[in-house]
């Protein structure tokens, strides 16, 4: 018997708890919202404006907070500058890693709970990889599409654990979310961006860069002019295809700038967003509602991120396949 | 789902406006210094540049969205 089917169906109670529990816990939030709002800068001013005197110990009252856009380094390896998000990006990994082969480690017909948690998320993803690129290319771009998903995903919602940016060594924090480092975010668009080429080429190649440098049609109508057949509209229309090519070519490299901007600047507004709402209402305060946000904000830029890849990678290999039909 | 890839390419709209129309007035700022005339110049043309991209971007949302309305109609 289960855990669950042990517990009397006839307890009354709330999300497993029984209703004392419960009150106990409810006084116990309560009792830290005070606490913190009392003991936060607003408190604090509400309490002076008031003339109440209440002094709080050191370690109640929150330290002015110090937001640094730049990683700063936290050890040095053979030279290397060790930053807090490089190890926060590698503890993702390896908890990506473990978390894999614990799951695939004894794959079952009938799957257990954490085979059906990991199957269901990949499931998902390959499904929309599958609707978007088709059943051939969707099956191409999953391995790539999904890493992201997950990497961003997991690294956003590991900095949310609590005390992940607590420990201090040398006089800086020692984790930090690795999508607050402007690196991350534009190594991963880097990443994006050459998986899009690479497909682009291995799928058409050169012919894929016409599409970008278009002056094949402008010089086939220079050339008709020297035959005798000026058409004036082939010219035009030639010369705009050229324009238009390299605006897209434009548009491209905007993408990297995009892609990286986007990442960063959401994920370091939400960090900035909890430093700040910890520093005004200490423990249970604002951060309450901003973590269910931030969560909710990881997950929608890992799929942002992983989507617009997608897009991109589909329409990559299939801008000139469409033409030719 | 048939809307999902264009309507994602337009979340990178945004970064294509700014960009062009400050990348044309820094090149027109770069080219001549401090005299507004060419500022200017770069200013319309990373407008333009930026005008029709995002035009470019948005019209295969609208064919879709074209496409939809003459197949319910």
């Amino acid at each position: 018997m289960t855990a669950l089917e042990k517990r009397s169906p006839k307890k009354r109670g709330c999300l497993g708890c029984s209703f004392p529990v419960l009150i106990i816990i409810g006084v116990v939030v309560i009792g830290l919202l005070v606490l913190g709002l009392l003991a936060g800068p607003i408190g604090q001013k509400l309490l002076e404006r008031f003339g109440i005197d209440l002094s709080f110990p050191a370690w109640l009252v929150p330290a002015s907070p110090a937001i640094h856009l730049a990683a700063p380094g936290v050890f040095n390896v053979l030279g290397v500058s060790i930053t807090n998000t490089m190890m926060a990006g590698w503890i993702t990994v390896i908890f990506l890693v473990l978390f894999s082969w614990l799951v695939t480690r004894r794959m079952k017909l009938v799957p257990g709970r954490l085979q059906i948690v990991f199957e269901s998320i990949l499931g998902w993803i390959y499904d929309l990889c599958v609707s978007v690129a088709g059943e051939k290319n969707g099956r191409r771009f999953f391995p790539v599409v999904c890493t992201i998903f997950l990497f961003v995903g997991f690294n956003a919602w590991l900095s949310l654990i609590p005390g992940f940016g607590s420990i201090e060594v040398n006089g800086h924090e020692l984790l930090r979310g690795a999508n607050t480092d402007l690196n991350t975010p534009l190594a991963l668009a880097i990443v994006s961006f050459f998986f899009v080429l690479y497909l682009g080429f291995k799928d058409l190649g050169f012919k894929w860069l016409s599409q970008y440098f278009a002056f094949g049609p402008f010089f086939k109508a220079i050339g008709r002019t020297f035959k005798g057949k000026f058409n004036v509209m082939d010219i035009f229309s030639a010369a705009i295809g050229i324009f238009v090519g390299l605006l897209e070519l434009l548009s491209m490299f905007i993408r990297l700038i995009s892609f990286t901007f986007r990442l960063f600047g959401n994920m370091t507004a939400g960090e900035i967003l909890v430093i700040i709402g910890a520093f005004l209402i200490p423990m249970i305060g604002v951060n309450f509602a901003i973590y269910g946000f931030e969560m909710l904000v990881g997950f929608v830029q890992a799929l942002v991120f992983s989507i617009l890849t997608l897009v991109f990678a589909t329409m990559s290999v299939s801008s000139h396949e469409a033409e030719a039909h | 789902m048939d809307k999902l890839v264009p309507a994602f390419q337009l979340l990178g709209i945004g970064f294509y406006v700014v960009v062009c129309i400050a990348g044309g007035a820094g090149l027109g700022w770069w080219l001549g210094g401090k005299k507004p005339v060419f500022i200017i110049i770069g200013l319309v043309i990373g407008l333009i540049l930026a005008f029709y991209g995002a035009y470019r971007m948005i019209r295969p949302l609208i064919d879709s969205n074209n496409k939809q309305d003459k197949g319910n109609g």
